[in-house]
């Protein structure tokens, strides 16, 4: 007996066969089930977030007579360990997020469903900037802390309450803000490698050799701190004004024109295929 | 009526050509056969179908919309398998309709409903990738027919089967059109194996199209060429080896209204056995 007709697939399109942001996060986020990425990204926020903790805990006396605001001098101190540990985050994170699409056929299958092309990408890009923003909060929670436990007394630090208070998380979220900032080039840069290479394996070892080649680049050549894997190790407390606003707009010129690289792929994808 | 319709359709690597000039007619309603040895070209239609590949020349039509200006409504009314089982396999088999539910916006009984019709039921919490192949092949099967598709692609739908599965899917297919009212288009390099499902048959060899039409249309003409006709296999083997031993038959330009394929056919012509279509 033939069933009812209510679950047929429409022959109009609904929404124009495109996912909204949302339901393309939901679904991307649905796909990481038992991949380990949650956990991944979880444990890794604690490791970074315990760098500061532990590094002053067992030295403190190296940092707590030196000048500048408590979150300058431990942002100074800490972040390089701390962006090494995120940008290897990103990498492997994007390395897993791809392998699962890879290693069945699922991205296959997704091309050939209704869904505007380049919406995994993207998806997936968005479940990564989530996951950024859950790690950086953590740094952020962990920065606090020390802020609060080892430098009381002192200029910008130590406050929770009042003017100094406003000031310490005013400052703190620009300096986590503007490092979420810089991390999107690497994040987008980190989904296209893994997108192109069907083996995770190349995909990360690629993504590694990145990361070294962005610490042994010198700080000091602006244009070689534009290196994408490179502008997540740029410090936001004590940096002046200008060279602030140079790496925020580069950083957006990056990721329009990664995003652009991926519609060329998108694009280009099914002429070689 | 045509449901699908390529018109010189081609693709072609660097200096291989995988399909050339391709003009195919599936007639809505329809079970078509897409027979041809390994390489022919059948996967590489298919997937210019559904929007994998870029034609390098021609054009195609399904449900009267263009490629690639209609490409997400031609997609919504497709359901397919191509080449291998595609799937997510960290997620149950259950979980992976889930993700093509959502994105086609079906009801929640679309699931089980594919999951019945393919007997995955007793499985559909097992994670895909503990999956059996037969078992992946029916997800990958379950994943096409999900929301029952006006339009159906399958390519090799049996592969990795045992004889119980092939038998099953075999009755499935054949049974789809008048069951959801749909066209199906089936690939397959075993003719036995179309000549039991398909109501049409388009042979391709090494890109190109040998012939087209019904069975008994085959059968006609492979008296009239003078090929075995006692045994289908045989026919087609003859078939297939006559345009192995000329490659310069090949050239499009060079076929003529007698060849196998050129027939034009007009709309209403193809009829299905029962009458349908």
């Amino acid at each position: 007996m033939m069933r009812t007709f209510s679950g047929r697939r429409s022959v109009l399109p609904k929404c124009n066969g495109v996912l909204s942001g949302c339901n393309g996060i939901l679904l991307e986020g649905r796909k990481i089930k038992r991949t380990g990425f949650f956990p991944a990204f979880f444990g890794g926020g604690i490791l970074a977030a315990a760098v500061p903790i532990v590094n002053m805990a067992v030295r403190s006396e190296m940092y707590l007579g030196l000048q500048g605001t408590a979150i300058q001098i431990l942002m100074d101190a800490n972040w390089q360990m701390m962006a090494m540990l995120n940008v290897l985050l990103v990498v492997s994170g994007a390395c897993l997020l791809y392998h699962v699409e890879h290693a069945d056929g699922g991205l296959q299958k997704m091309r050939s469903l209704p869904i505007r092309e380049g919406s995994v990408f993207f998806g997936k890009v968005a479940v990564m900037m989530l996951m950024c923003v859950l790690v950086l909060a953590m740094e952020a929670a962990s920065v606090s802390f020390c802020s609060w436990h080892w430098f009381k007394g002192q200029a910008g630090g130590g406050q929770w309450r009042g003017e100094g208070g406003n000031m310490f998380a005013i400052e703190l979220c620009k300096s986590f803000g503007y490092a979420f900032l810089l991390i999107l080039p690497c994040v987008v840069l980190s989904f296209l490698i893994a997108e192109a290479c069907k083996n995770m394996w190349v995909s990360l070892g690629i993504g590694v050799v990145c990361v070294f080649t962005a610490t042994m680049l010198p700080t000091s050549s602006f244009v070689l701190s534009l290196f994408p894997f490179a502008m997540p190790f740029q410090v936001f407390a004590g940096m002046e004004a200008a060279w602030v606003t140079r790496f925020a707009c580069a950083a957006v010129v990056e990721i329009v024109v990664l995003g652009g690289v991926e519609r060329l792929v998108v694009r280009g994808k099914g002429a070689f295929e | 009526m045509d449901i699908m319709e390529t018109k010189n359709l081609t693709k072609s690597y660097a200096d291989f050509v995988a399909v050339s000039g391709l003009n195919l007619h599936v007639p809505k309603g329809a079970v078509y056969g897409f027979l041809g040895p390994n390489g022919a070209g059948k996967s590489t239609t298919m997937k210019m179908f559904l929007g994998l590949t870029k034609p390098t020349s021609g054009s195609f039509t399904i449900d009267g919309k263009r490629y690639p200006e209609n490409r997400v409504e031609i997609l919504r009314e497709i359901g397919s398998f191509i080449e291998a089982p595609a799937f997510y396999g960290n997620l149950s088999g259950e979980e992976n309709l889930e993700i093509i539910r959502r994105i086609l916006g079906l009801p929640k009984s679309s699931v089980s409903e594919a999951l019945e019709t393919v007997g995955l039921t007793p499985f559909k919490k097992r994670l895909a990738r503990k999956y059996s192949l037969g078992m992946k092949q029916r997800l990958g099967l379950a994943g096409a027919l999900i929301g029952r598709p006006p339009i159906l692609i399958l390519d090799e739908p049996t592969n990795g089967l045992d004889p119980v599965g092939i038998h099953e899917i075999r009755t499935l297919i054949r049974s789809l059109p008048e069951k959801f009212d749909c066209t199906v288009l089936v690939s397959s390099h075993l003719l036995s194996e179309i000549e039991l499902m398909a109501d049409y048959v388009g042979i391709l060899n090494h890109g190109h199209l040998l012939f087209e039409g019904t069975l008994e249309e085959l059968k006609e003409n492979a008296v009239s060429r003078g090929y075995p006709t006692d045994n289908l296999e045989e026919m087609f083997l003859a078939l297939i080896d006559a345009d192995n031993r000329m490659p310069e038959k090949r050239m499009p330009e060079k076929r003529s209204s007698k060849n196998w394929t050129s027939e034009k056919r007009m709309p209403g012509e193809h009829r299905r056995k029962g009458g349908a279509g």
